[in-house]
């Protein structure tokens, strides 16, 4: 399946959502979708996330599943915390330009 | 998708990784077993040459001292790094950290010094080591050394400063899995806590040896 891209490879920045279709009736919906905060991250770091909820948000659990050890597991989800709060702050501040 | 995406990132292990920073893979408990366990070995091959862990980075052929003495000077040399890192951590990390990985992973960086011990365990260096000592005052020679004596004991020193290299690039990066430090803070911190190390064990070893004289 193909990767979602997050930035322009243009311009750098944030990319939004033009059109969504449905897969069974082709229905297509045109608008302008920004995209959710854990979508703009890399499919690495999204890959990450869903594992980390399927081991109940256990650090412990994480690093037993990845064979690395505990503080390089916590020090990873630190870093996806800064990106997460980095994309939510460039959100709000596109917001507020718009505005 | 999502497990092949993980694993590309954080799974690369390789020889240089476990080298280097084997605190990708182990940290807390685990390390501190380990970590302690060859602490006390590297202090009991000590003993056997008379190799003492006078200070976080020293490595001296001294005089003879029962068993536990040696054992005592690891232990110190650990406790002495990993308490201000720990403190240097709770200043400067944006992290929440655990004391057991600091703890741990200090006490397993001390592991080039289990071979540095080894290397020091030949008669050889004992004898080169007290030729020098006595032309530096000026005495008879205790014994005689041959080409080969100086051979073994220039290898000796050779691993020794690699090993003590080692180690502090090992303690580096221990302090900054476990503290989640990183760049200009981490060389910064690390630099001064280590200084500070240093200072703080010299005057345990200190006290220790005030203590084993005083002791009956």
């Amino acid at each position: 399946m193909k990767v979602l891209p997050a930035v322009c490879p243009s311009c750098n920045s944030q990319l939004n959502v033009k059109s969504l279709i449905c897969e069974r009736c082709q229905t297509e919906i045109q608008g302008q979708y920004e995209l959710p905060s854990l979508a703009r991250l890399s499919v690495d770091d999204q890959g990450f996330i869903i594992e980390f909820i399927k081991a109940s948000g256990s650090l412990k659990k994480m690093a037993g599943l990845l064979r690395l050890s505990y503080p390089t597991v916590r020090n990873r989800l630190d870093e996806i915390i800064e990106r997460v709060k980095l994309a939510e702050e460039s959100k709000k501040d596109g917001k507020e330009k718009k505005l | 998708m999502t497990e092949t995406a993980i694993n590309t990132k954080t799974t690369d292990s390789n020889l240089g990784l476990w080298l280097f920073n084997p605190f990708r893979f182990i940290a807390g408990f685990k390390a501190l077993l380990l970590g302690l366990a060859i602490i006390l070995i590297s202090g009991l091959i000590g003993s056997f040459s008379n190799t003492h862990f006078d200070g976080v980075l020293d490595l001296h052929t001294g005089a003879a001292a029962p068993m536990w003495f040696f054992l005592v000077e690891g232990l110190i040399d650990w406790i002495c790094l990993a308490v201000p890192l720990f403190l240097f951590g709770l200043i400067v990390s944006r992290s929440a950290f655990r004391t057991i990985d600091v703890l741990g992973t200090q006490a397993l960086a001390r592991w080039p010094y289990l071979i540095a011990a080894l290397a020091m365990l030949p008669n050889a260096n004992q004898r080169v080591l007290a030729y020098l000592m006595s032309k530096l005052i000026q005495t008879a020679p205790a014994a005689a050394i041959n080409p080969a004596d100086v051979l073994v004991f220039g290898f000796a020193m050779i691993v020794v400063l690699l090993m003590t290299i080692w180690m502090v690039a090992l303690m580096y990066r221990a302090y900054a899995v476990s503290c989640n430090i990183k760049g200009a803070r981490a060389v910064a911190t690390f630099i001064v806590g280590l200084i500070a190390a240093e200072a703080i064990s010299k005057f345990a070893m200190f006290l220790l040896v005030r203590a084993f004289l005083v002791s009956p």
